[in-house]
């Protein structure tokens, strides 16, 4: 970590951060350029795997009546997600997906904190596979889900026929089509993904930028206190951004479970 | 468990997406039918070479029914 240090306070970090930042060095191989088979990203994203599998396997281990402090906390993050995700936006049936949701937004809500934990600081969902392979998952579930409970046929009806007097349906059905089969999973994608990378880039530039300040000019130097001063109100801001996003992937891959499952429209 | 009794509100006919859900609804509706129908005018420009006027009937179109969208699935409570 000193080094890091020195050599931010030397000045060899580039200052206006870019996308090359965002591609650490390869751990297995040690160092290895252009080998990204296993990297600290890919270490995170089997890090948040094992945290979460041992937090729930060890809280729920020795379930008692009245709950210890570990299985409280596994029961309040189950609860919130079933109560006030599944429950609230797909109704009674929706208790039979709370454990995916619960999953899923556990594994969101842990891989974008890695964003502002000291030593992690980047978030895998920075990288666009992880939001993508996520909402490609979201997206073949609720597909499944009404492709089950309607059969073929009636679902793409229900899907892509609003209602609507039938001259107007040639205008509206292109536009159902478009945003039910494709936005979503694009927007799902996309949203998270966006939102880490953004995070991940204010930080870099504000941290960087102070550096950067120190070692232009005597009278430029004492700025670069305001400008880790912010970095310090970001990273606040970036907390918010991390449990807003969890939630927000979790509800609208709750809300196309909930579509899938209506009846008629 | 104790609160699993709230009143069963899925499935229904009057269904629709709540809170949030239904304002990313509505607007990658309003969104989609631009971008649909914009892409449709454009394709239509290309084949008849004419200089963008069908992408921009078609962008109006495609808000129009991205606003018929809207009114009919999100905006009638039965």
């Amino acid at each position: 970590m000193f080094g890091q240090v020195n050599v931010l306070a030397q000045g060899q970090a580039n200052f206006p951060p870019s996308v090359e930042d965002f591609y650490l060095p390869s751990i297995a191989p040690w160092g290895a350029h252009n080998s990204y088979w296993f990297t600290k990203i890919t270490f995170m994203v089997w890090l948040a795997v094992g945290i979460l599998i041992l937090f729930f396997l060890l809280s729920y281990r020795n379930p008692q009546l009245v709950p210890t402090k570990k299985q409280w906390f596994a029961e309040s993050i189950y609860g919130f997600v079933r109560n006030n995700i599944a429950v609230d936006m797909i109704g009674h049936q929706g208790v039979r997906f709370a454990p995916y949701f619960t999953t899923l937004f556990c594994f969101v809500l842990l891989t974008n904190f890695f964003a502002i934990v000291p030593f992690f600081q980047i978030s895998p969902n920075s990288h666009i596979a992880f939001p993508a392979f996520l909402a490609i998952i979201s997206y073949l579930l609720f597909n499944y889900v009404g492709i089950k409970k309607h059969g073929f046929g009636k679902y793409f009806k229900n899907a892509l026929i609003p209602p609507a007097p039938w001259y107007i349906l040639p205008l509206l059905i292109p536009i159902e089509a478009f945003s039910t089969f494709l936005v979503r999973p694009f927007s799902l994608a996309v949203r998270l993904f966006a939102n880490m990378f953004a995070g991940h880039m204010l930080l870099l530039v504000f941290t960087l930028g102070g550096f950067a300040m120190l070692n232009a000019t005597a009278l430029l130097a004492p700025v670069s206190v305001l400008s880790w001063v912010m970095t310090i109100a970001l990273t606040f801001l970036e907390f918010l951004v991390i449990c807003l996003q969890a939630y927000v992937f979790t509800v609208l891959t709750a809300s196309y479970v909930q579509g899938a499952l209506a009846e008629e429209h | 468990m104790a609160d699993d009794q709230k009143p069963p509100s899925a499935g229904g006919p009057g269904d629709v997406p709540s809170g949030a859900g239904q304002g990313w609804t509505a607007l990658s509706y309003l969104i989609a039918g631009m971008l649909v129908w914009g892409f449709i005018g454009w394709l239509v420009d290309r084949w008849l070479d004419t200089s963008g006027i069908a992408t921009g009937i078609g962008i109006v179109l495609g808000m129009a029914g991205g606003i018929v969208l809207v009114i009919r699935k999100l905006g009638t409570p039965e």
